[in-house]
């Protein structure tokens, strides 16, 4: 079984009243082995954070389905052991942090001790041990970040889907995050995460795909893909010329 | 910035301000102030836009008539209230008990002003009777229509009708049973109303209307005494006494009592006892 | 079930500490104490001008909080998207609607329990005070009034979700609970008003009064949760009639709530 298993999804979406309709994804199949880095790469606009709004069932694709740990992506089971961190996250205002990850555990069905026990960790591994009670209005933007990690984790999920993860995180807040991706990797866990800034992608992943305009243009180990002395950067610059795009998604 | 000249500043500013607006309200009491038909929205209407809060709706309505008949205390000309008020007055206190027609005050409020100042005897029936009708529990508003029927239609019929129907309420003093009875008799209508309005004085808790019911009724209870004093002259000489203070020399009454409205009793060709003052306060 | 009680509590959570709740409360405070002055200028029924400004601003403090705290914690979800932070655990989407809603009625209820606590005590010092102007005071009805005033605000929140549910901007949520509550409060007054048309002095076409009869029964007749008058004047309402106006009340409720639920599963979170 696949942690991650994307069948023909295609997307469209209205721009607006007379505008014309945009294709955001184009019959894209994706298979995430259990246990993998998987480093999902695209321009901005490729349709990146769609494909990984459509896995999270936030979004209704037009064609296609998806599954996660063999369960279908419609269900509220798909969930249970998928940790999910968006772009730019957001939270209650006026909740802590502790209270923030009580939420997440009790959601995802996990007791009052575990909770507690996973709280502690989780929160002295991203540095929040003194902000912890502080309402999460207070925090500044690498905080929220970590926060958002602590709560995709709360429950201990075996699929760990991070959409822009290192996104705004200052030098220490990304090495915390990298720590944490190796971690999360020796404890046998699957990890998809999409990026566009090419060295994390480098450091951290087995696999890597390329999405340009809606499309998976390529999917292949990250030892075959440099195999031949090229950077990433070629690689990716390439792909995307080849999908005739340049600067203009 | 420095702290001195700014402080400053807004002392200056702040002295300025109170004497504008002082000047501006004593300018705005000179303004000239609308007159002829004042439009009060019917109460229906009021229901529906006061949407949860008729209550509050009908409550303003009323001290706005309340507050309004206060501000004219103030006032020197004559009439002291237009008649274009009166109807102001009148709609105002009918749209609050439209809203709200279990509200004793506008009842008692209207009927207080309208009768005796506004001579609106009349609209005064129609808003107790709206009163009586839904807060049939209280014995006092079938008391008033009766008595404005009483005093000033002269019908004493309806009166005693009025009268019985308010004794026959909860908690209703055992008088009004046998004023009804009284009230047939025509001619104890000084006695009658001076009862009348002793019972109305007792429940009355409204400072300003209980002085002006107390000078009523010492007024009446000065020609109730002369009336007395001309029967017992008639008895005595069998003709009507040509002046009251025949009453004082015939050893009939010691002295003659005083208008509080500060006119003079007199007794008219067919032995009716009046006063100079016609019920209205004279000028000192 | 155990996953509504999380969503439910943070979503109250949100609201009781927010800053404009604070605000709703002082303004509570501020108006119950210029209420009780002006209610002191009534002569005679005191006691009814006192409840009806009590009773007045209860509601009015409810009101408040349904539109500036209450429909914020749906609309904030979707503008902001802090919604995501409950989307992506384990939970349904019918799960998130009836889970918000229930912390929405946490919030109104302690709302309503704080405000009226506030308005008793005011009217239990103005009481001592004017005793013998407050002649036709029950204590029972005024709970009662408070009560059933809830039960309004309740469905009206349910509304408000419903219209969350399918509108995108919070603006336009804001806008449709406003239209609904004026449209509820006064339907009552309305329907009465064009069945007895000698009341009003312009002549009504029966094509109107047509409508508003149907409309009746689709718009919630808010009205019916507002007995402040009865409570001021101390009549009554029976027993039955409030038995019947609650289960209207919780019928229209589960009814919103439902629909919400419904059009929210197939709603996009893009």
């Amino acid at each position: 079984m696949n942690a991650i298993e994307a069948i023909n999804i295609s997307k469209e979406f209205k721009r607006g009243i007379g505008y014309k309709k945009v294709r955001a994804l184009e019959d894209l199949n994706l298979e995430i082995h259990k246990g993998e880095v998987f480093g999902f790469l695209g321009p901005n606009g490729a349709g990146k954070s769609t494909t990984i709004k459509i896995l999270m069932d936030l979004i209704h694709p037009n064609g296609g389905s998806a599954s996660i740990l063999g369960k279908d992506i419609r269900s509220v089971e798909a969930r249970r052991s998928v940790g999910y961190l968006p772009e730019s996250p957001y939270f209650y205002d006026y909740l802590s942090a502790e209270e923030l990850l009580w939420f997440g555990g009790r959601a995802a069905g996990l007791t009052k001790r575990a909770i507690a026990e996973r709280s502690e960790m989780l929160i002295d591994k991203v540095s929040l041990r003194e902000a912890r009670t502080r309402h999460i209005r207070t925090f500044s933007k690498g905080m929220l970040q970590r926060a958002g990690l602590a709560l995709a984790l709360i429950h201990d999920p075996d699929v760990v889907i991070l959409d822009e993860p290192m996104s705004g995180l200052d030098p220490i807040g990304r090495k915390m995050v990298g720590d944490l991706l190796v971690e999360l990797k020796s404890q046998g866990k699957t990890v998809f995460f999409s990026s566009h800034i090419l060295t994390d992608v480098e450091r951290f992943c087995d696999r890597v795909g390329i999405l340009v305009a809606g499309r998976l243009r390529m999917v292949d180990s990250l030892n075959n893909l440099l195999s031949d002395g090229a950077a990433l950067e070629d690689v990716f610059l390439r792909e995307v010329k080849a999908a005739g795009g340049g600067i203009e998604v | 910035m420095q702290r001195s000249p700014v402080v400053a500043f807004l002392i200056v500013l702040s002295l300025l301000h109170v004497i504008a607006l002082g000047r501006a309200t004593e300018e705005r009491r000179l303004l000239p102030k609308a007159d002829g038909s004042a439009y009060v929205i019917p109460g229906s209407l009021i229901k529906i836009t006061a949407l949860e809060f008729d209550g509050l709706a009908s409550d303003i309505m009323f001290l706005r008539a309340l507050l309004f008949m206060g501000s004219t205390y103030e006032r020197k000309e004559t009439p002291r209230v237009k008649s274009w008020e009166w109807k102001w007055f009148y709609d105002t206190l009918t749209a609050s008990t439209d809203i709200d027609p279990y509200f004793l005050d506008p009842y008692l409020l209207g009927n207080a002003y309208l009768t005796w100042g506004g001579g609106m005897v009349n609209e005064a029936n129609t808003l107790l009777e709206k009163g009586s009708r839904y807060r049939d529990w209280d014995w006092t508003l079938p008391l008033y229509i009766g008595f404005n029927h009483f005093y000033f239609l002269r019908q004493n019929e309806k009166a005693s009708m009025y009268l019985m129907h308010a004794s026959r309420r909860p908690g209703a003093s055992p008088i009004l049973a046998s004023l009804a009875a009284k009230l047939a008799y025509k001619e104890r209508k000084t006695e009658n109303a001076v009862i009348f309005m002793q019972e109305i004085l007792t429940r009355t808790e409204d400072e300003d209307l209980k002085k002006y019911f107390e000078m009523r009724l010492e007024y009446l209870n000065g020609v109730l005494l002369l009336e007395k004093g001309v029967s017992r002259y008639k008895a005595k000489f069998h003709k009507v006494p040509s002046n009251l203070n025949q009453l004082v020399k015939e050893r009939i009454l010691m002295a003659l009592p005083a208008d509080p409205y500060g006119g003079t009793y007199y007794v008219d060709s067919k032995g009716i006892v009046k006063s100079t003052s016609e019920l209205q306060l004279m000028p000192q | 079930m155990s996953t509504l009680l999380p969503i439910a509590l943070i979503t109250y959570k949100e609201g009781i500490r927010n800053k404009a709740f604070f605000g709703v409360s002082l303004v509570a405070l501020l108006l119950l104490c210029a209420g009780a002055l002006i209610s002191i200028m009534v002569p005679q029924e005191m006691g009814k001008a006192a409840v009806d400004m009590a009773l007045s601003v209860i509601s009015f403090s409810g009101l408040l909080v349904v539109f500036f705290v209450g429909i914020n914690l749906m609309a904030k979800d979707l503008d902001r998207r802090t919604i995501y932070m409950v989307l992506s655990r384990p939970i349904s989407r019918s799960q998130y609607i009836i889970g918000k809603f229930i912390g929405m009625l946490f919030l109104i209820v302690m709302t309503m329990l704080f405000v009226s606590l506030l308005a008793i005590i005011l009217l239990f010092l103005l009481k001592m005070g004017y005793p013998d102007r407050f002649e036709r005071f029950s204590w029972s009805l005024v709970l009662l009034a408070a009560f059933l005033s809830t039960l309004g605000l309740v469905l009206l929140s349910s509304l408000s979700i419903l219209f969350a549910s399918f509108t995108s901007a919070s603006f336009v949520t804001s806008a449709l609970t406003v239209v609904v509550y004026i449209i509820g409060q006064s339907l009552g007054d309305m329907k009465t008003l064009v069945e007895t048309p000698q009341s009003f002095p312009v002549g009504i076409s029966p094509f109107i009064v047509k409508l508003v009869q149907t409309v009746y029964y689709i718009f919630p007749n808010l009205s019916l949760f507002d007995i402040k008058m009865q409570a001021a004047h101390n009549l009554s309402p029976s027993f039955s009639y409030i038995v019947w106006t609650a289960l209207y009340g919780l019928f229209y409720t589960c009814v919103a709530i439902t629909l919400a639920a419904l059009i929210f599963k197939k709603k996009e979170v893009p």
